[in-house]
């Protein structure tokens, strides 16, 4: 509630950036459960969200489905690709998934760019807006709320996910996976559920963002973000949901800070940051709250 | 740093008067796949700025440049076209990523701010969204193909290749010649695509050879990729003649490709022995002492038209301005000689289709103009 | 079929230097386990230390690579020292350096961008531009330079971890750190040393193609990109992998792009596609690793 609140105190800018920290926020949620509890290294997040936003928008104006029925076809399209990487993968070492998973990353971004008619090509699909639900247009603070939804239940969905068995699960599939199969948890099997669940929460993500500022073009969804995401979890402690969110917040609006500051050299700051982040606490950045908590 | 000096001296100048300022946003990008293009255009806006407050400003009021970098990245550019505007800019100059600039354009349409492009060649961003308050004065595509067989057609060519690169810009490119040369009837025997952060272009090269085409058009706009083109061509001993997009008019090719372009048409909107540029080099030179490149030019008249829109609106309202830009007829420093820009009825694409020049490299230096426009 | 002739030097020399870059990722890889992303951006460095030395100060060729490389290694070494060493003396989990790294790849990348301009910078040619013939096989001075090079580095490696006390060193450090160091091997020498290596070939890579492609500052990744599918086709069991996967990818891009009846535009997608394919069926690569 209160996060959505806040919405309605900001400017037209600062709502903006808030709405797409709020996402960042989500996906970093949903790939901190990916890869800090279950310890996939995947670089598919991305382009899942990705996945998630044209999906809606080509089923919604290409096809002219009715938005119930685009958002269904939209996660139905996300988790069939995600268990067409998810399965053949299962088998593989980490990093070979990270591998997998980056050059599907990058064939995403290929099939966006030769897509012609169908995906707008390299210029994108605009000029659209989004449906009236129930007769209410969403626009503006409205739909930061929306989003702000969004964040939330996802929230909700992982902790849960994460305090059952499955989370339990999962971590043991992360530290130890022959130790897990003898205590007779399938492998396999989880790995690919928790694939497909997060990369399913990805396209959900991706399916709202698509009308933040109703464009969708490739040069967004490219493999820079998915490093980036992978940064985000990192700094901010992997495996932790509170991590997730900090080094989302951070990171995300790092840049917009030092813009001003560093001006042109602010890459390499960030660059710089990061490094100094990573080997000052490789716990992350919620290590040091747990310190000081603990005094 | 001279950059850096130049904007501390603008921002300067107007913290004096800081609430009586005009402020005009700019979105550059300083880091990304565009810094090589949008770095000298937004040096070129501020020397135009930078001039205009020497003399006093615009209806007296200091011009002030608020530079935002989206580093390419398209939502990056959308938030900061909003934090401008929140800012009180009354225009935007765009001269990232045209998707960038694209994705600007929800917002600015949305918050009723005039944006422009002085640069942004794409086609498209006229006509995807219908935003009254966007402008493009850049040298569409559409333009470049239409100018370049203008000058072709005197040897009546009938079967070509097109190669370009995987870039967004240069499919959009790519895109508008295909549609002008399939539109004078020419036949497109071979069209091939290099991706950028290739090691060769020879297989393109050898199957464009098989098609046996008279000509070639480059569509693409990454320099290092046309440099791999023209490598694989001279290696492989191929004769036809090149015809390329405006990306061959940047000056660094006479420097990291030595040797390659001697006899290359390209299409230019800069014409060196236009006195408007003789001016504006001269000029340029003198505050900073560089010399100016074509890109510069985009980005002081970008600053100019705006200027002279206010101008002519006779104030700093964002609705007086649009309809100002909108009648606004200017010569400025880029075009062939005599050009104005013009937005002609409701159309917002404002450099005139006959305002190109097509040049030949010769040698290593960018030569003459050997015609103008579309004739 | 002259086509083919004609490609196969130009992608046997694009072949080597994919896996002159997969030979950097081994260097490392094999003694620490770690997977060194940064090496797209040392190759990167090579290029443009190509550049200043010898466009720009012009330099006779030899003394001009030489000095490159040399600074290369101190990068590499150093690099180690300051982003690695205290990660790994920490006891960090080996994910931690390879994020670091990548990290690295941002921090290298904007140096360049910040102090040099955005466009493409020349490199010369080593032998100048020129084309020798061998009957219907033919390529430039600069292929056959780029493969000669690659031949006489892959077999020093070999040689090296096959025949010397040293290699075999850090053969051990690969197999088991503890045991390694408990038999008195050194295992930061080693470590430094596997980086400054690492960087040295990758900077190698770097230099012999900028020729081509020109020095600038993006192209490290898609050459990091290149470099790791053609270890992962090669396998990273031995030496000789990196060289033959290098040389299949190339291959398999050109001649896509050359002979497949599909558009171009989806030839980017060969690599990738067969990236794929080898890590479901094959992740071990072709070449078994020794015993």
């Amino acid at each position: 509630m209160v996060l959505a609140g806040a919405a309605f105190f900001m400017g037209d800018y600062h709502n903006d950036v808030y709405r797409k920290l709020l996402l960042w926020v989500t996906l970093a949620l949903g790939y901190n459960f990916l890869f800090g509890i279950c310890g996939q290294v995947a670089f598919s997040h991305f382009a899942f969200y990705g996945m998630g936003a044209y999906s809606i928008v080509i089923f919604l104006f290409q096809f002219h489905l009715p938005l119930p029925i685009a958002v269904i076809c939209g996660i139905a399209l996300c988790v069939l690709f995600a268990l067409a990487v998810a399965i053949p993968s299962a088998r593989l070492e980490g990093f070979y998934l990270a591998l997998a998973t980056l050059a599907l990353g990058q064939l995403f971004i290929v099939v966006l760019n030769e897509g012609g008619e169908i995906t707008g090509g390299t210029g994108g699909i605009a000029n659209y807006r989004l449906p009236e639900i129930f007769g209410l247009r969403l626009r503006g603070p409205w739909y930061t709320a929306v989003i702000a939804l969004l964040v939330v239940a996802t929230y909700a969905v992982l902790a849960r996910l994460d305090r059952s068995w499955f989370g339990r699960a999962c971590r043991a599939v992360r530290d130890n996976p022959e130790a897990a199969a003898a205590m007779g948890v399938d492998v396999a099997r989880t790995k690919v559920i928790a694939f497909t669940l997060t990369s399913a929460l990805a396209g959900v993500a991706g399916m709202v963002y698509a009308f933040v500022d109703n464009t969708v073009n490739p040069p967004i969804f490219g493999i820079d973000n998915a490093f980036l995401l992978l940064f985000m979890v990192i700094v901010g402690g992997a495996g932790r949901h509170a991590g997730a969110v900090i080094g989302a917040t951070l990171l995300f609006l790092l840049p917009f800070w030092l813009s001003p500051i560093v001006g042109h050299h602010q890459a390499l700051v960030f660059g710089v940051l990061v490094v100094l982040a990573i080997l000052l606490q490789p716990a992350g950045l919620v290590g040091i709250y747990d310190r000081l908590v603990r005094r | 740093m001279k950059l850096a000096a130049m904007l501390a001296a603008a921002l300067f100048a107007t913290a004096a008067q800081a609430q009586d300022s005009i402020r005009i946003g700019v979105i550059t990008d300083r880091v990304g796949v565009s810094k090589p293009y949008a770095e000298p255009a937004t040096e070129g806006i501020v020397f135009g700025a930078n001039e205009l407050n020497k003399k006093g400003g615009v209806l007296g009021r200091k011009i002030e440049l608020l530079i935002e970098d989206d580093q390419s990245k398209p939502d990056v550019s959308a938030a900061l076209a909003r934090k401008l505007i929140d800012q009180g800019a009354v225009f935007i100059l765009s001269v990232s990523l045209s998707p960038a600039t694209q994705q600007q354009q929800t917002v600015t349409m949305e918050a009723k701010t005039p944006q422009m492009t002085p640069m942004n060649s794409a086609d498209y961003l006229t006509t995807q969204l219908n935003n009254p308050y966007f402008w493009q004065t850049g040298p569409l595509g559409s333009v470049q193909i239409a100018t370049l067989l203008a000058h072709a057609k005197t040897k009546s060519l009938k079967r070509v290749a097109l190669i370009t690169d995987n870039s967004e810009l240069g499919q959009a490119i790519a895109k508008a010649f295909r549609a002008g040369l399939e539109k004078s009837g020419i036949q497109i025997v071979d069209e091939e695509v290099v991706s950028n952060g290739s090691t060769t272009a020879t297989p393109q090269m050898q199957k464009i050879r098989g098609a046996n085409p008279e000509a070639l058009f480059v569509a693409g706009v990454v320099t290092a990729t046309n440099v791999l083109i023209f490598k694989s061509y001279r290696e492989l001993g191929l004769k036809f003649p090149i015809h390329a997009s405006y990306n061959l008019s940047v000056p660094i090719y006479m420097t990291a490709a030595k040797g390659l372009v001697d006899g290359i048409t390209f299409v230019d909107a800069y014409d060196p022995d236009k006195p408007e540029v003789k001016a504006f080099e001269a000029a340029y030179k003198k505050e900073t002492g560089k010399d100016p490149a074509n890109l510069h030019g985009y980005g002081y008249d970008g600053m100019m038209l705006i200027a002279a829109a206010i101008r002519k609106a006779g104030s700093a309202d964002k609705e007086k301005i649009r309809a100002a830009m909108q009648t606004i007829s200017y010569a400025g420093v880029m075009g062939a000689k005599g050009m104005t820009y013009v937005f002609p009825e409701g159309k917002r694409a404002g450099f005139d289709p006959n305002g190109m020049v097509v040049r030949v490299y010769e040698g290593d230096r960018q030569g003459r103009v050997v015609h103008v426009g579309q004739k | 079929m002259q086509d083919f002739f004609e490609l196969a030097v130009g992608a046997a020399a694009s072949g080597c230097v994919y896996g002159l870059i997969g030979l950097a990722y081994l260097l490392v890889l094999r003694p620490t386990g770690i997977i060194n992303f940064a090496v797209g951006e040392w190759a990167m460095l090579g290029a443009f230390g190509g550049f200043v030395l010898l466009t720009k100060y012009e330099w006779p060729y030899p003394l001009g690579m030489v000095v490159a490389l040399g600074i290369l290694f101190v990068i590499g070494g150093s690099t180690e020292r300051i982003v690695v060493r205290p990660l790994v003396e920490k006891g960090a989990p080996l994910l931690a350096p390879i994020l670091a790294l990548l990290g690295m790849v941002v921090v290298y990348r904007e140096t360049i961008s910040s102090v040099f301009p955005p466009d493409p910078m020349p490199v010369p040619y080593a032998l100048g531009m020129g084309r020798l013939e061998f009957g219907p096989v033919g390529g430039t001075y600069q292929s056959f330079f780029t493969i000669g090079v690659t031949l006489a580095v892959f077999t020093g490696a070999w040689f090296f971890f096959e025949r010397t006390l040293a290699g075999r060193a850090f053969e051990a450090v690969a197999l088991h750190r503890r045991a390694a160091a408990l038999m008195g091997i050194n295992l930061s020498r080693v470590m430094a040393l596997s980086f400054g290596a690492g960087a040295v070939v990758a900077g190698l890579g770097g230099l012999l193609v900028a020729p081509n492609t020109s020095a600038y500052y993006l192209m490290g990744v898609p050459l990091a990109i290149q470099g790791f599918t053609a270890l992962v086709i090669g396998g990273v069991g031995r030496v000789e992998g990196a060289l033959l996967g290098g040389l299949l990818l190339a291959l398999a891009e050109q001649l896509t792009v050359r002979y497949a009846p599909i558009p171009s535009g989806y030839a980017q997608g060969v690599p990738l596609v067969l990236l794929m394919v080898f890590l479901l069926l094959r992740p071990t690569g072709l070449l078994k690793a020794k015993g």
